[in-house]
């Protein structure tokens, strides 16, 4: 399988390098798309084959980095990892080609596409990386190359302050996991390979295990975008081209997840409960905050990044109730957890891409992200309409697509709750399946929304009015996601024994291959529940063929007949009368107001001669996000302040600089001799 | 016989190289320094000789010869060059007057004897009694960067504190590699001609080459 690693890496070295190379600029253009698609074809293919095989891949080249080597191991749950970037990767590749045509001229394509190759490439070494060195070295250039890409539209207002959120909270992040590496290295040998510390993690104190268990779940949630640390996502994802923003909420913050579940379960082999309740607590309450968020947004691109926030939170709560039952011993249960949290980010990655791919198309025709100008777009750009709508649906978890599935999974390990022996963790599982149920009727509503009011009803605006279909490149990205929805929602009897496999062995998790059979139903380990989304699809196609068949027998007139929407009775109906977004999210601004402190301001703008007739009239109203309140602003208060008072030892004069410098170097050197 | 004639020489040619460092503390004009910095590097070529063929060490020749190219003829010609470019800028008004220069200067050097005792006593190289005022010379350097106000005696402080770190080497290990040793004339270089794009910059926009002006750029 080496073979296949050398055409990947080659892949994208061609991509980036052509891209940099080639003059024209639709050279440039192909380059980097076909470079990109071989290179995460490649990385799909092996993924696939390493996990059909069972294979594990060890290569070390110790001339590339100094001390440890760049050591490259593909197991199981790399491979899968592996297998989310090449499915989402192929797809936005082949976007960008169509998508990055409108960037000609004004911003430099050449470095979008060099680095979409190179975020590629790192992401895909990423899942592979064996010792500390090369994970963080790859996990650095990863985060850089994703900060240029999410820059690329550097003269937009707010751009370059989202890079800047971005770029601060990854590198909290990664000073978290430096410190949890060298907890993990063991102090004195010193060694940074993942095998020494497997074995290094099962001699290291209790507390010592909880440092490195917290590090790593606030270091990772960083890249994840858990609550609070997600307050660069919904920034940085807008303002990225829209491929990138796909490419970023499908794999980028997956990293997250694929880190949290190397470190935790793979490097410390799991740990007492507490662990998992506060993945589990962590999870629950990004979910939920996640998705009311996005009920708020008008912006379709924030929107999305909202619900990415919210499905991170529902990956993490599969995967904290699987670390929950692997403590108390209930294996089966633990699987299933982790399998849930695993199959909803396969799902995440592709129908989210799909939908920022769709959000991209819609951006393209009408030039805004304001959903309160779009409207008929489904009349104007239908093979969007038709992706988009695969894509909400999937995301609003309705069966038979993909969401559907890994969230009855997830359901499915959170009801087993109640075989936990101790009544205050058997507790939680309810109220965590009580918020996930409420997150997932929020989040079909956020959908209602966000098709409704984007592709339905009039244009309200003249940009939406003059839409237009996107090119044949960009719509053939957006279907192949769609498929992949369709085909792993459908397919879920082959997907979750592969998954099962994934986690075999992994902190002393056991193989369940056999006990998610390749039947056509899947079931739950405690064998109470079974679904079989096959069964539903085929049932819902039925339904659908019966509905003509049934009005045919009734004999409905089925003569067609051209009108206008019925309006209360109104002569005229222009856009302005349409339902709007916020009009739409009102009540339940009103039913959480105590989260979302809105602030109305109405200013009416009377007519001179008399107060009947009014000239114009002003609403705006807006929300104040949680933790900017309660966190983030006071924190950047104090640091201004700190940073204030360091002002005053920086006066400008170079002789005082010089100096401190000379003081320190006298200081440090009479403290070598006599101290 | 050979050992005590090495010692000699060694600590002769580091003293002068000192005092050298201490012609930048009393005079005023750009030219004399220039003139100090040559005189001090040819010092150092020659004792650079010296430790090369007392200690039989061929290479030491060579880094000798670069030494005598880039220090003694490439970089005071490019002082000269800036020099003439700006005439009549004079050190007229350092921080710290000439008489307590002195002083204080002759204190670093003191330091320097201290904090390098315990080196001195542990080692037996013949070439031991130079290293303090190896030391010395670096402090000197550090010391004149620090209260002289124009950018030229600046450049000009870093080359003769860049000179004590060779001198340093040399007497300490008898030379390090060559190929570092080039990488070292490299930095130098390419630091020197860095700081002389900054000069013409400052001038440019201060209409003088005071340093002290730059805290105008503050905000």
């Amino acid at each position: 399988m080496t073979w296949l690693l050398v055409v990947m890496i080659a892949g994208y070295g061609i991509g980036a390098v052509g891209a940099l190379t080639l003059g024209r600029s639709l050279f440039v253009r192909a380059a980097a798309t076909s470079g990109a698609i071989i290179g995460a074809g490649a990385a799909f293919i092996l993924g696939s084959a390493n996990l059909l095989s069972g294979q594990t891949l060890t290569i070390q080249i110790s001339d590339i980095l100094p001390i440890t080597g760049f050591a490259l191991r593909l197991d199981g749950l790399g491979a899968f990892f592996l297998v989310v970037i090449g499915l989402l990767g192929v797809p936005v590749a082949l976007y960008s080609f169509g998508y990055s045509a409108a960037y000609e001229g004004r911003y430099s394509l050449r470095l979008i596409g060099a680095m979409l190759n190179g975020l590629l490439l790192t992401l895909s070494l990423q899942v592979m990386a064996d010792n500390a060195l090369t994970f963080l070295l790859l996990w650095e250039t990863m985060s850089l190359s994703a900060y240029w890409l999410v820059v690329t539209e550097h003269d937009q207002p707010g751009t370059l302050q989202a890079g800047g959120w971005y770029i601060a909270m990854t590198h909290i992040g990664f000073a978290a996991l430096v410190a949890m590496f060298l907890l993990l290295s063991g102090g004195d040998a010193m060694s940074t390979s993942f095998a020494a510390m497997r074995a290094n993690a099962l001699t290291l104190a209790p507390l010592a295990r909880d440092a490195v268990f917290l590090l790593a779940l606030f270091g990772f949630g960083s890249k994840a975008g858990v609550v609070p640390l997600h307050v660069w996502l919904p920034m940085a994802h807008p303002v990225a081209p829209s491929h990138v923003s796909a490419l970023m909420s499908g794999v980028v913050i997956k990293m997250g997840i694929y880190g949290l579940l190397r470190v935790t379960l793979d490097l410390l082999g799991g740990g007492p409960a507490w662990w998992g309740a506060l993945v589990l607590a962590v999870g629950t309450v990004t979910a939920l905050l996640g998705v009311l968020y996005a009920l708020m947004e008008h912006d379709l691109k924030r929107l999305l990044a909202f619900h990415s926030v919210e499905n991170i939170g529902i990956i993490l709560i599969g995967i904290g109730a699987g670390l929950i039952f692997r403590s108390y011993g209930l294996m089966a249960l633990a699987t299933l957890g982790f399998i849930g949290g695993l199959y909803h980010t396969i799902n995440h990655a592709s129908f989210k891409g799909l939908l920022f791919l769709g959000a991209g198309s819609v951006l393209h025709a009408t030039g805004t992200r304001n959903m309160e100008e779009m409207g008929g777009l489904i009349k104007r750009m239908p093979w969007t309409a038709l992706f988009f709508l695969i894509g909400a649906a999937a995301i609003s978890a309705l069966p038979p697509l993909n969401g559907f599935v890994s969230e009855w999974l997830v359901f499915q390990a959170l009801l087993g709750g109640f075989n936990i022996p101790v009544p205050e963790v058997a507790v939680a599982f309810p109220l965590a399946v009580g918020m996930l149920a409420l997150t997932s009727g929020l989040a079909a509503a956020c959908f209602v929304k966000a098709f409704g009011i984007s592709f339905l009803a009039i244009p309200r605006s003249h940009e939406a009015e003059h839409a237009h279909e996107a090119p044949l490149s960009m719509r053939i990205g957006m279907a192949i996601l769609a498929l992949a929805c369709i085909a792993l929602g459908l397919a879920p009897f082959s997907v979750v024994p592969l998954l099962g496999g994934v986690l075999a062995g992994l902190g002393g998790l056991p193989d369940t291959r056999s006990v998610f059979t390749l039947d056509l139903m899947v079931q739950a380990p405690a064998g109470f529940a079974q679904v079989s989304p096959t069964w539903i699809g085929l049932g819902l196609l039925i339904l659908l063929a019966l509905i003509p068949l049934v009005m045919r027998l009734m004999h409905v007139n089925r003569k067609r007949r051209v009108s206008d929407t019925w309006g209360c009775g109104r002569i005229g109906q222009t856009p302005r009368m349409e339902y709007t977004a916020t009009s739409f999210a009102e009540p339940l601004r009103r039913v959480f107001a105590e989260l979302y402190r809105p602030t109305k301001e109405l200013s009416i703008d009377f007519h001179p001669e008399s107060k009947y007739f009014v000239k114009s009239i002003k609403y705006s109203s807006r929300i104040t996000p949680l933790f900017d309140r309660v966190l983030y602003d006071p924190l950047l208060r104090l640091i201004q302040r700190i940073s204030r008072q360091v002002r005053r030892i920086q006066t400008g004069s170079l002789h005082l600089y010089l100096m401190y410098v000379a003081v320190i170097l006298i200081l440090l050197l009479i403290a070598a001799r006599w101290f | 016989m050979n050992d005590a004639l090495f010692s000699q020489l060694s600590t002769l040619g580091s003293s002068v190289i000192l005092l050298y460092g201490f012609t930048l503390l009393w005079r005023k004009s750009l030219h004399a320094y220039t003139v100090a910095f040559q005189w001090q590097s040819i010092a150092l070529t020659f004792l650079f000789l010296i430790i090369g063929y007392f200690g039989h060490d061929v290479e030491l020749y060579y880094v000798a010869g670069f030494l005598f190219v880039l220090k003694v003829l490439i970089l005071p010609r490019y002082l000269g060059k800036l020099e003439q470019r700006f005439p009549g800028e004079r050190e007229s008004r350092p921080y710290v007057n000439v008489a307590t220069s002195l002083v204080v200067a002759g204190l670093l050097v003191l330091l320097a004897y201290a904090i390098t005792r315990p080196l001195v006593l542990v080692s037996d190289l013949p070439t031991r009694g130079g290293l303090p005022l190896a030391v010395g010379l670096i402090f000197v350097g550090l010391f004149v960067i620090i209260t002289r106000k124009k950018a030229l005696t600046q450049i000009v402080g870093f080359l003769v504190m860049e000179n004590g770190i060779a001198l340093l080497a040399a007497l300490g290990t008898y030379g390090i590699p060559l190929i570092i040793e080039l990488g070292v004339f490299l930095d130098v270089l390419m630091g020197f001609l860095v700081m002389q794009v900054f000069v013409y910059h400052i001038h440019d926009t201060f209409e003088s080459i005071d340093v002290d002006q730059l805290n105008e750029l503050r905000h």
